[in-house]
C-alpha cells in the first residue's frame, strides 16, 4: 500500500461555542459536527517528519490533511499527468514544480522550509579523513571511497530528491565544473569511469529519503547521503540507542539545498483553494516555523538558530553560521539526461534474484497479475516509461517455484530481458507453496556465480504470501551464512496474506509492498533500493 | 380583520425577501474573467482592496493561471479572457501567433532591476561595479557584463565564501519575461551600449549564449525567483534579475519579514536599465472589461502604493513602497530601449537552441 493516509482531521465545533451570543433553543443547530474541506497533498516522504506538527495545523485551521508520499522525481511525472487525485504537491526541491508543471495547474507555492543535502558520516570515521575540519571537497570524499575507506548509502538519483541532488553534486565535482553542467560534458569517459567508481562504494541504496534514514538507522553503515534534517532526526535515534551520531560533511563543490515547496494544484475548486491557503499560512505562522525548526529544518537565512544548539548541533559538524553555496542546478535537458545514465550506466548494477510463486494459489488472478507485473519490467519500453530500465551490468536472476523450486533462469544486461518474459509467461500455476526454499536457492545461486560487492543484491519475493513453513529455518541459517546483506522484498498478488512476508522484510531491513494497488509505484520502490 | 393582518404581514415580508433577493443578485452578479498572469502580478489580482473596486464598481472578478509571459502565447487559451504579460515582445508575439488581439492597453510599468545584498554590493564597489549616488546602488552592466563573460570567480571578486563564477540569476529568457528583459539589456550592452538590431545582434550571439548555457537551470517565473532569492541566504542567488515592484510589493505586504531582511538585501539599478510594460492583451469582449477596471484611477494607486508597480499618474514619493523600502531610484535616467520584436525573436530563437 502506497499511499498513507497520514492525518485526516475534521474539527468539530461544540455547541458551547456559540451559546454565549445565541439564545439555547438555537444552539441546538451548531451542534453537530462541523465539516470543512480536507485537502490531498502528494508530498516527499522527508515531511512525515513533520506528522505532529500537521495533525496540529488540522486541528488548528479544521481542515483535514491526507498525505500521499513520493519521491520527488515521481511527483514531477504525477504533475506532468495532471495530478488530478491531488489538490497540492510539496515536493522536496521547486526544481521538480517547474519541471512538471507541463499544464500550468500549479499556484501560490511557497517555501515551507529548507535543508541543505549533506553526507552523514560516522563520526569517529569523519574524524579518521580528515573530515571534521577544513574545507571537504566531493573528490577528498571520492578518494575516501577509492581507498576502501569509506561506504554510503543514498536514495535512488531516479526517484528521490536527496538522491537526485547529491548525484547532480558529483557530477559537478568529478567534472571540475564550476558553471552550468551541460549534456556534452556527461559524454565524457573520463566521468564515467570516475561516478562508477564512486557509486561502488553504496551499500544500500532507498527510493525515498525518510526511509533511507529508517534503514540506516536498522543497519550499521558508515554514513548516508541524505537532508540535514533528517540527519539530525537519526543523531537524536542513535544516541537514545547508546550509539555513535553522525557528523555532517557539505562538499563545497557539490552542495545542494532543498527548499520544500508546499504548492496548489489548481483543479477549479474554490473551496479546496481556501481550504489549502489556509493550511499554507498555518504552516508559515510563527508558531509552526519554530515547531519546524525543531525538526532540524532551516527557515529563512536570517534566523537565529543559536537557541537550537541541541538541534543544530556544532558537534555533528552542523554550523549555521557558514553561508551555504550550492551548485547551479543544470538545465531541463542535461538533468535528464543525467537521470537516465544514472538509471542506465553509472549506478551500482543491480543483482535482483526473482523468485515467482507459481503454485495452485495463485491460479487465475494472481498469476495474470505476477505476468503483467514482469511485463513492465523485463520489457524495455514499459519499463524506460517508468525509469525502471535495466542497468548495462545488471543480473537479473528468476527462480520460478511452487512446493520446491521449478527453474532458474538468469539473464546478464538488458537485451535478452524479453525472452525471459517469453521464459516466465509459458509456466503454468500448480503445486504447493515453499517460497523459504525458493529463496534460499536464489540467494545461493547469486552468492556462488557473483561477486555481489560489485552489485546492490534484492531478493523480490511476487507470490501471494501463503507459503508451507518447513524450510523456514533453513532459509534464516543459509540467509545469515551467505554473509551480505541482502534485502528480502516481497510484492503481494492475489489473495495475499503478508505476515510471513513482513517477517521475511523485517529480518533482512527491507519492506513489503502490494502489487495489486499500484504496481508501477511498488516496483519503483523495489528498484529504489537497488 | 385577523386573517388581513396576517395576510398583509406575509405581503410585507415576501416583498422585503424579493427586493432583497433583487438587490443582493445585482451586487453579486459579478463576471469572472480568466486568464493566464504572470507571476509578479499575482499580488495585485489577489489584492482584497482591488478585489473588491473590481466587483462593486465594475462586477468582476479576475482568475487566473500563473504562466510566463511568453509561454502564455503558446499555451493553450481554450476558455480564457485575457492574457497579462509583461513586455511589449510577448503582445509582438502574439500578434504573430494569432493576429490583433481583442483589444491591448498598458496598465502599469516597472523597471528590471538587480537584487543582490550588501556584502556583493560592497565587493563590487572597489572597483567601480557598483556605485552608490544618494542613497541609490547603480550597477555598471559594462562592468558587470564583462565580469561575467570573462568568468571572474566570486572569490577573485572578492567573495571567498561563494562557490562558482560571478553570474546574475535570471528566469529563463525563452519563457519568462524578465529572463528575456535581462537577455535584451545584455544583448545592449555587449552592442556596445546600443539597441541591439538585426545586424547587430548577429555578431554578440555567441557571447550572449555562452552567458547563458553557464546559467544552467533557471526558472520560468520571476515570482519564483524572487521568492528563492528572499528565502535563501547570499550564497545561493547572489545577484538576481527581476523587477522593481517585487521587494516593494513584498516589503508592503510582509513589513516584519522584511524587516529582517532589509540590512542585508538591497536593490541595484542596472546603468542603463530597460522599462518592463505591462500590457493587457484581452482576448474576448468578456476580457475587454478587465482592461478598462485596472486604468481605474484608485486601483492604479493600489498598485503603486501596495505593489510597487509605477503608473502613468503614480507619486513616487507618496506612501507607495519607497517608504518602507531604502534605495528606490527616484526616477530613472539611463534607460535603453528594448530591441524590436525581430530581433528579440532572434535572440529567443538562438537561445532556444
Amino acid at each position: 500500500m502506497k499511499k498513507v493516509i497520514c492525518i485526516i482531521l475534521s474539527a468539530v465545533l461544540s455547541a458551547g461555542i456559540f451559546s454565549s451570543c445565541s439564545s439555547a433553543s438555537e444552539n441546538s443547530f451548531g451542534g453537530g459536527a462541523f465539516e470543512k474541506e480536507t485537502i490531498r497533498i502528494l508530498s516527499g516522504s522527508e515531511n512525515k517528519e513533520l506528522s505532529d506538527i500537521l495533525a496540529e495545523c488540522s486541528k488548528k485551521t479544521g481542515i483535514g490533511i491526507e498525505m500521499t508520499y513520493k519521491g520527488s522525481v515521481d511527483i514531477m511525472n504525477e504533475l506532468k499527468n495532471g495530478a488530478e487525485d491531488y489538490d497540492a504537491v510539496w515536493p522536496a526541491s521547486s526544481i521538480w514544480l517547474s519541471l512538471g508543471d507541463d499544464k500550468h495547474i500549479i499556484k501560490h507555492d511557497k517555501s515551507i522550509s529548507s535543508s541543505p543535502v549533506v553526507f552523514g558520516i560516522k563520526k569517529s570515521v569523519a574524524e579518521n579523513l580528515g573530515f571534521t575540519s577544513g574545507k571537504v571537497s566531493v573528490n577528498d570524499i571520492l578518494a575516501a571511497i577509492n581507498s576502501g575507506n569509506l561506504s554510503f548509502c543514498m536514495t535512488s538519483a531516479t526517484q528521490s530528491n536527496s538522491g537526485a541532488s547529491a548525484y547532480i553534486g558529483f557530477l559537478y565535482a568529478l567534472t571540475g565544473k564550476t558553471s552550468a553542467l551541460n549534456s556534452a560534458d556527461l559524454d565524457s569517459p573520463l566521468l564515467r569511469e570516475n561516478i562508477s567508481s564512486l557509486f561502488s562504494g553504496i551499500e544500500r541504496s532507498s527510493g525515498s529519503s525518510d526511509w533511507l534514514k529508517d534503514m540506516f538507522l536498522a543497519g550499521n553503515y558508515d554514513a548516508m547521503v541524505n537532508y540535514e534534517s533528517l540527519m539530525i532526526a537519526a543523531n537524536k535515534e542513535l544516541i537514545s540507542q547508546g550509539r555513535e551520531p553522525l557528523y555532517a560533511v557539505y562538499p563545497y563543490d557539490g552542495l545542494t539545498v532543498a527548499d520544500s515547496p508546499l504548492a496548489y494544484a489548481d483543479h477549479g475548486n474554490k473551496d479546496k483553494e481556501t481550504a489549502f491557503l489556509a493550511v499554507q499560512e498555518y504552516l508559515l505562522s510563527d508558531n509552526a516555523q519554530e515547531k519546524i525548526r525543531r525538526t532540524g529544518r532551516r527557515t529563512g537565512f536570517t534566523e537565529d538558530y543559536s537557541q537550537y544548539g541541541d538541534i543544530f548541533n556544532a558537534d555533528w559538524g552542523i554550523d549555521t553560521e557558514k553561508i551555504l553555496s550550492p551548485i547551479t542546478m543544470p538545465s531541463e535537458e542535461t538533468l535528464m539526461k543525467a537521470l537516465n545514465l544514472y538509471q542506465t550506466a553509472f549506478r551500482k548494477p543491480s543483482l535482483n534474484i526473482y523468485c515467482l510463486d507459481f503454485s495452485g494459489s495463485m491460479s487465475g488472478e494472481g498469476n495474470r497479475q505476477l505476468v503483467e507485473a514482469m511485463e513492465q519490467i523485463l520489457i524495455p519500453e514499459n519499463a524506460e516509461k517508468n525509469l525502471l530500465q535495466a542497468s548495462e551490468n545488471e543480473v537479473n536472476i528468476v527462480v520460478t517455484f511452487d512446493g520446491s523450486v521449478r527453474n532458474i533462469y538468469t539473464v546478464e544486461g538488458s537485451e535478452n530481458l524479453p525472452l525471459l518474459y517469453g521464459d516466465i509467461a509459458a509456466e503454468e500455476p500448480g503445486g504447493g507453496t515453499d517460497m523459504y526454499a525458493a529463496a534460499l536457492e536464489g540467494v545461493e545461486y547469486a552468492v556462488t556465480g557473483y561477486d555481489l560487492n560489485n552489485y546492490c543484491p534484492a531478493v523480490i519475493i511476487m507470490s501471494d504470501g501463503a507459503s508451507k513453513t518447513g524450510s523456514r529455518e533453513d532459509f534464516i541459517g543459509g540467509y545469515k551464512a551467505c554473509g551480505y546483506d541482502i534485502p528480502v522484498f516481497s510484492i503481494m498478488f492475489g489473495d495475499a496474506d503478508d505476515s510471513q512476508l513482513n517477517e521475511l522484510a523485517k529480518l533482512t531491513n527491507a519492506r513489503v509492498f502490494d502489487g495489486r494497488s499500484d504496481l508501477i509505484a511498488a516496483f519503483r520502490s523495489v528498484k529504489g533500493y537497488n | 380583520m385577523k386573517a388581513k393582518i396576517i395576510g398583509a404581514v406575509i405581503l410585507i415580508v415576501v416583498i422585503v425577501c424579493a427586493a432583497g433577493y433583487y438587490f443582493y443578485g445585482k451586487s453579486t452578479d459579478v463576471t469572472v474573467i480568466n486568464g493566464y498572469l504572470g507571476g509578479e502580478k499575482i499580488g495585485i489580482i489577489e489584492d482584497k482592496q482591488i478585489a473588491d473596486i473590481l466587483s462593486k464598481k465594475y462586477h468582476i472578478a479576475f482568475d487566473y493561471s500563473r504562466a510566463g509571459s511568453l509561454d502564455m502565447v503558446t499555451a493553450d487559451q481554450t476558455g480564457r479572457n485575457y492574457l497579462f504579460p509583461s513586455s511589449r515582445t510577448a503582445l509582438e508575439y502574439y500578434k504573430e501567433q494569432h493576429g490583433d488581439p481583442v483589444s491591448e492597453e498598458i496598465i502599469f510599468n516597472t523597471p528590471i532591476v538587480l537584487y543582490s545584498h550588501k556584502a556583493v554590493a560592497e565587493a563590487f564597489m572597489t572597483d567601480g561595479t557598483v556605485t552608490l549616488s544618494e542613497g541609490v546602488y547603480y550597477a555598471d552592466m559594462i562592468k558587470l557584463t564583462d565580469k561575467i563573460t570573462s568568468g571572474v570567480t566570486w572569490a577573485e571578486a572578492g567573495l571567498p565564501e561563494l562557490y562558482g563564477n560571478v553570474s546574475v540569476d535570471t528566469t529563463d529568457p525563452v519563457r519568462s519575461n524578465s529572463g528575456n528583459m535581462f537577455a535584451a539589456l545584455l544583448a545592449n550592452v555587449l552592442c556596445g551600449g546600443k539597441t541591439a538590431d538585426e545586424a547587430s545582434v548577429k555578431e554578440i550571439m555567441p557571447q550572449l549564449k555562452a552567458i547563458f548555457s553557464e546559467l544552467g537551470y533557471m526558472e520560468t517565473s520571476s515570482s519564483d525567483l524572487f521568492n528563492q532569492f528572499i528565502r535563501t541566504g547570499i550564497g545561493a542567488k547572489p545577484i538576481i534579475a527581476g523587477y522593481e515592484n517585487q521587494l516593494l510589493e513584498y516589503a508592503a505586504e510582509n513589513p516584519e519579514q522584511y524587516a529582517k531582511l532589509k540590512d542585508d538585501i538591497i536593490i541595484i539599478y542596472p546603468t542603463p536599465t530597460i522599462w518592463s510594460t505591462h500590457i493587457y492583451i484581452a482576448l474576448d469582449e468578456t476580457g475587454k472589461q478587465g482592461a478598462a477596471a485596472l486604468c481605474d484611477e484608485k486601483i492604479q494607486q493600489l498598485a503603486w502604493e501596495k505593489h510597487g508597480f509605477r503608473t502613468s499618474g503614480c507619486d513616487i514619493s507618496s506612501e507607495g513602497g519607497e517608504g518602507k523600502v531604502n534605495g528606490i531610484a527616484p526616477q530613472l535616467n539611463a534607460v535603453i530601449n528594448m530591441p524590436d520584436y525581430k530581433v528579440m525573436k532572434v535572440i529567443m530563437e538562438e537561445l532556444e537552441d
